[in-house]
């Protein structure tokens, strides 16, 4: 099975060609923003940090996901924008970005703010003249690395739009592609299920100590307040136990066997099934699949999530008719027809899994068409 | 019919109600009508499809979810006051 996609240097095939625009810390926000305005097709990407960190890993874990970002496939072409003075200097992003045009400006180099975004204005207007004219070919559904998410979630997302994304998955994994199930929160109480699910005795375990050492750190952290990221949440709601409030989260990744268990930003070394440790917050986590590759995102809301994400298309999975009628242009399917018995599980996950095809082809989710595009990292330690 | 009562796997023993369903009413799974409910079941809450003997299984996405502390008949509510963690997965 094939989709028209942009083949890149290293191999890789993206979904969109976009030009980024990228700082490397907060403070070279606003020049990144002036060539955002000068050029409204450029994807730009601000962030919160860059300098400040108290602890080495956040440095470390900020730049993985903004070099990868920059790396995604999806992206053709990458400047980034310094201060000059920052820990998270762009020289320590640009070693990531290979086989694509890359280029630096520094604020406090390059003549100032007004002059920094000037010369950015005309690189980022030569590198959209130069994607303009690179044309799709075709690729393999198998190049495919479909991130898969939920937030906002509410009675119904775990018996309609996450088992429908299930039956998607599914489909996606027998063609070769590669799907990525995160938010280790939410497999709290299913440990012992994903670990029967793993391709082997290894990845089984490593699944197990991934969930239970999280939950550990969960009840570690919140103490008394555990019970609201553990608890059933909505026993009022209908769920009887955290084993199948989590069920019905990890029920969108299908039903296929766990081939790898990798760490926030990693990138999979295996396609099918696999894992990527994220926090819940659906942002972060969003970034980390980004970083580990993914070039769409299919994401399940039943309170009606809105978020898309910059250079990645984010497919929207409604779960109930009534918020998908109330928010008109924010959502892509409307699972809620499950439960209406308009249609059955089967026939929403086949509307996704060929939606998911002609998004890689070019078209345009409702996230995309509204440039929802919020971006954040996980940062874990403290700021001075 | 139309369908009240989605069971998500076929392995499931419980189907989850996507409206209330009052006591006496005819429980609807893939427009099937499979048996009829002896007690109201609450929106988003779950419906045994057959009966359950105390310390049996409640199976969900083909997965044990929680066991029942006491019988429970065909067509019966599911749920915190009749079931528990199953404690031998921890």
């Amino acid at each position: 099975m094939e989709f028209m996609g942009y083949r890149r240097e290293n191999g890789k095939v993206g979904i969109r060609n976009h030009v980024l625009v990228v700082s490397s810390v907060s403070c070279a926000n606003g020049v990144v923003e002036a060539i955002g305005r000068a050029l409204p097709d450029v994807v730009t990407v601000v962030h919160g940090y860059g300098c400040g960190y108290g602890r080495i890993e956040d440095v470390i874990v900020s730049g993985r996901v903004l070099s990868r970002l920059a790396d995604n496939p999806n992206v053709g072409a990458v400047l980034f924008i310094g201060l000059g003075c920052e820990v998270l200097s762009p020289d320590r992003l640009v070693g990531e970005v290979k086989g694509k045009p890359v280029e630096v400006l520094v604020v406090q180099k390059d003549g100032g703010s007004a002059a920094t975004t000037a010369k950015g204005i005309q690189i980022a207007a030569r590198f959209l003249a130069e994607l303009k004219v690179q044309e799709r070919v075709p690729a393999s559904v198998s190049e495919l690395v479909v991130a898969l998410e939920c937030g906002g979630s509410d009675a119904f997302s775990g018996i309609t739009a996450n088992p429908a994304v299930g039956v998607a998955a599914d489909r996606l994994v027998a063609e070769g592609a590669t799907a990525i199930l995160s938010e280790t929160t939410e497999m709290i109480g299913t440990a012992h299920i994903l670990k029967r699910r793993g391709a082997t005795i290894e990845v089984g375990e490593q699944v197990e100590r991934l969930v239970n050492e999280h939950e550990k750190k969960v009840r570690e952290e919140l103490g008394d307040r555990a019970g609201m990221v553990i608890a059933p949440g909505n026993i009022e709601g209908g769920l009887s136990s955290i084993t199948e409030k989590s069920l019905g989260c990890i029920t969108k990744a299908g039903s296929t066997p766990i081939n790898e268990v990798v760490g926030y930003a990693e990138r999979p070394t295996k396609q099918g099934l696999v894992i990527m440790d994220t926090p819940g917050y659906d942002i972060d986590s969003m970034a980390g699949m980004v970083g580990g590759g993914a070039q769409m995102i299919i994401f399940t809301t039943g309170r009606g999530s809105v978020a898309g994400f910059p250079a990645v298309p984010v497919i929207k999975v409604a779960s109930n008719a009534e918020m998908f009628r109330n928010m008109p242009g924010d959502m892509d399917v409307n699972a809620g027809t499950i439960a209406d018995g308009d249609k059955t599980l089967d026939e929403v996950g086949q509307e996704i899994f060929d939606l998911v095809l002609r998004t890689a082809g070019g078209q345009k989710t409702c996230a995309e068409v509204n440039r929802s595009q919020p971006f954040n990292y996980l940062k874990q330690g403290p700021t001075f | 019919m139309k369908s009240n009562a989605i069971r998500v796997n076929a392995k499931d023993n419980v189907a989850v109600a996507v409206h209330a369903i009052k006591k006496g009413s005819p429980v609807v799974v893939d427009g099937q009508h499979l048996l009829d409910s002896v007690e109201e079941i609450p929106l988003g809450h779950k419906i045994a499809l057959s009966p359950f003997s105390k310390g049996e299984n409640v199976i969900r996405y083909s997965e044990p979810i929680v066991e029942t502390t006491q019988d429970v008949p065909a067509g019966g509510w599911v749920h915190v006051h009749n079931t528990q963690p199953i404690l031998s997965d921890a």
